[in-house]
């Protein structure tokens, strides 16, 4: 595959993304119409003016991230559609899709109305909005199901399996347990060739693999679950975190020595977190931690060799903390919560 | 002043009704006491989880800040339809003084991470944060309803007390001894009318006899 044109595009949209200098232009904004009017001067200007247009206020940029985040990655499938890229830049999307998927589910068990769902909803996976219309029309959790397996869509398959479990318990966690095992183990599967393209999503794959089984160590150890419970959070396929490994982490009782297990891994960064910061047993310190060290591992990537698949999935996953930053600042901004905080809320600036 | 027939057997009343009220008043002011001690020791337990209280309300109100900020408010609602409950709550009454106190009854509202309704691969522990720092706040409200009620019955009933003991003090008490004193004063006077009365008769009768001729 010729990754010449699509990524000299992608490194076109990398080069509007902000910089230092434009956090700071916003920064230093003292409200959200201030900072809304500096948001018209970027390329979030389009969906900046449909949003205000809806909405205002906090609420209006809330909706034009989100919809600026669509739109880019509507845009980069559209790019490699058809190329061999596309398989895996559909994996990196694809957790919207689990995650409107797991939401439809969420709002069909307590009766939510369809516009209550929908509002919750980013289309930026596969499944478009027009897909989800359709199953946010279906009554219940078994007719989302059933709709999906009509589809043959590949989410059906471990839904369909639980569904009976499901209605045995009425527990919303068996099918959600179900989909994300499934989305990694799809992941994995679709990566899982020898090739410079499939090494480099594979590794990051089961690097996300591992910080997701140390945030659930870091939850069950606060908690106190029992491990007959907790083996269930376990996630197969990590780089570092087998299920020995997880299950003596589990095992040693309190975090400090549960983190020593991280030593000789890439995340013994952990363990030498401020005293305090593991004294307080917050997870958000910890997952703080843990997804800087991800996103920026992942938009390392763009810096990879300049013709393969790593600079599509760098760009992704820049676009994805420079959203989040931007609703770090117009929410403490709309907080009132002072620069010196703000500033330290942000993630891999 | 109310209409009294100054005689011994109302004197006799009003003396028994000053003692009974007496008594009344000094049996209000040692309820009032007991309430009032009562009183304080509540009010110290809650003004500790009022204190309390603050503090979780705005570390939430901060997490769930960041929870909006780096997960996206509509990430926080999708997670809210999983974890959508109702509480339950087993309201009971007991006594402090004659006064009716509820107690709640109440399984604790926080949850673990395995028990919210959602999968916690999918949903960052910023949202498990900020869900178990409002758990805590809502178990912590609910306490203060109990210890809260209580205290504002407590002090609805120190209230009454105090306007009952007033009353027996500075009208019911004062009024019944003026009373009292009334029914003596008009005893005196008409037993000295009455001396008198008996002495000028005498006098009359002295007089008349003096006045008749020996026989």
């Amino acid at each position: 595959m010729d990754y010449g044109y699509i990524n000299a595009r992608i490194r076109g949209m990398h080069s509007r993304l902000f910089d230092r200098k434009a956090y700071d232009a916003l920064i230093i904004r003292q409200d959200i119409p201030s900072i809304i009017t500096e948001l018209e001067k970027t390329p979030y200007k389009k969906e900046i003016e449909e949003a205000n247009i809806l909405y205002s206020g906090i609420t209006a940029i809330e909706y034009a991230l989100r919809k600026n985040l669509v739109n880019t990655y509507r845009k980069i499938l559209g790019l490699v559609q058809g190329e061999l890229a596309e398989k895996y830049i559909v994996i990196f999307l694809n957790r919207w899709d689990v995650q409107n998927i797991k939401t439809i589910l969420r709002g069909k068990k307590i009766h939510a109305s369809q516009d209550e769902i929908k509002e919750c909803l980013i289309p930026a996976g596969e499944l478009d909005e027009a897909t989800l219309n359709e199953l946010l029309k279906q009554p219940d959790v078994r007719a989302v199901v059933d709709l999906l397996a009509t589809w043959e869509q590949p989410y059906a398959l471990p839904l369909t399996d639980y569904i009976d479990e499901y209605s045995e318990n009425r527990d919303l966690v068996i099918l959600e347990y179900a989909l994300d095992k499934y989305y990694y183990q799809k992941a994995l599967e679709a990566a899982k060739g020898k090739s410079t393209e499939e090494k480099i999503v594979r590794r990051l794959i089961r690097r996300e693999i591992d910080a997701n089984n140390i945030k659930s160590v870091i939850r069950i150890i606060n908690d106190n679950v029992d491990w007959d419970d907790a083996k269930n959070l376990f996630l197969e396929g990590g780089l570092r975190i087998d299920l020995e490994r997880f299950e003596k982490m589990i095992e040693s009782g309190n975090l400090e020595s549960a983190l020593k297990y991280l030593d000789g891994t890439p995340y013994y960064f952990l363990s030498y977190l401020p005293p305090e910061a593991l004294a307080s047993g917050r997870i958000s310190v910890f997952e703080k931690e843990l997804d800087s060290y991800i996103i920026s591992n992942n938009t390392g990537t763009f810096r990879l060799d300049p013709l393969s698949i790593g600079v599509i999935i760098g760009y992704i996953w820049a676009k994805y903390s420079e959203i989040i930053n931007i609703r770090i600042i117009a929410r403490c901004k709309h907080a009132g919560v002072s620069d010196e905080d703000l500033e330290a809320e942000l993630i891999h600036v | 002043m109310e209409q009294v027939n100054p005689t011994r057997m109302e004197m006799i009343r009003k003396r028994a009704q000053i003692k009974l009220a007496e008594q009344g008043r000094d049996l209000l002011r040692e309820k009032m006491d007991a309430l009032i001690q009562e009183f304080f020791r509540i009010m110290e337990s809650v003004s500790d989880s009022r204190e309390r209280l603050e503090r979780i309300a705005d570390s939430a109100y901060r997490s769930l800040l960041i929870a909006q900020a780096v997960d996206d408010p509509v990430t926080l609602k999708s997670a809210s339809f999983a974890t959508k409950r109702h509480i339950a709550l087993d309201i009971r009454g007991k006594n402090v003084m004659g006064v009716p106190v509820p107690i709640i009854e109440r399984e604790r509202f926080s949850l673990t991470v395995m028990d919210r309704g959602y999968s916690p691969i999918g949903v960052s522990g910023r949202i498990d944060e900020a869900t178990e720092k409002f758990e805590s706040e809502i178990d912590l409200i609910i306490a203060l309803a109990e210890t809260e009620t209580a205290l504002r019955r407590l002090g609805e009933e120190i209230q009454m007390n105090r306007r009952r003991v007033n009353a027996l003090e500075q009208v019911l008490i004062p009024e019944l001894k003026r009373q009292a004193k009334y029914i003596k004063i008009t005893i005196e006077e008409r037993e000295r009318e009455d001396l008198y009365r008996l002495k000028k008769v005498k006098r009359i009768l002295q007089k008349k006899r003096s006045a008749q001729p020996a026989e």
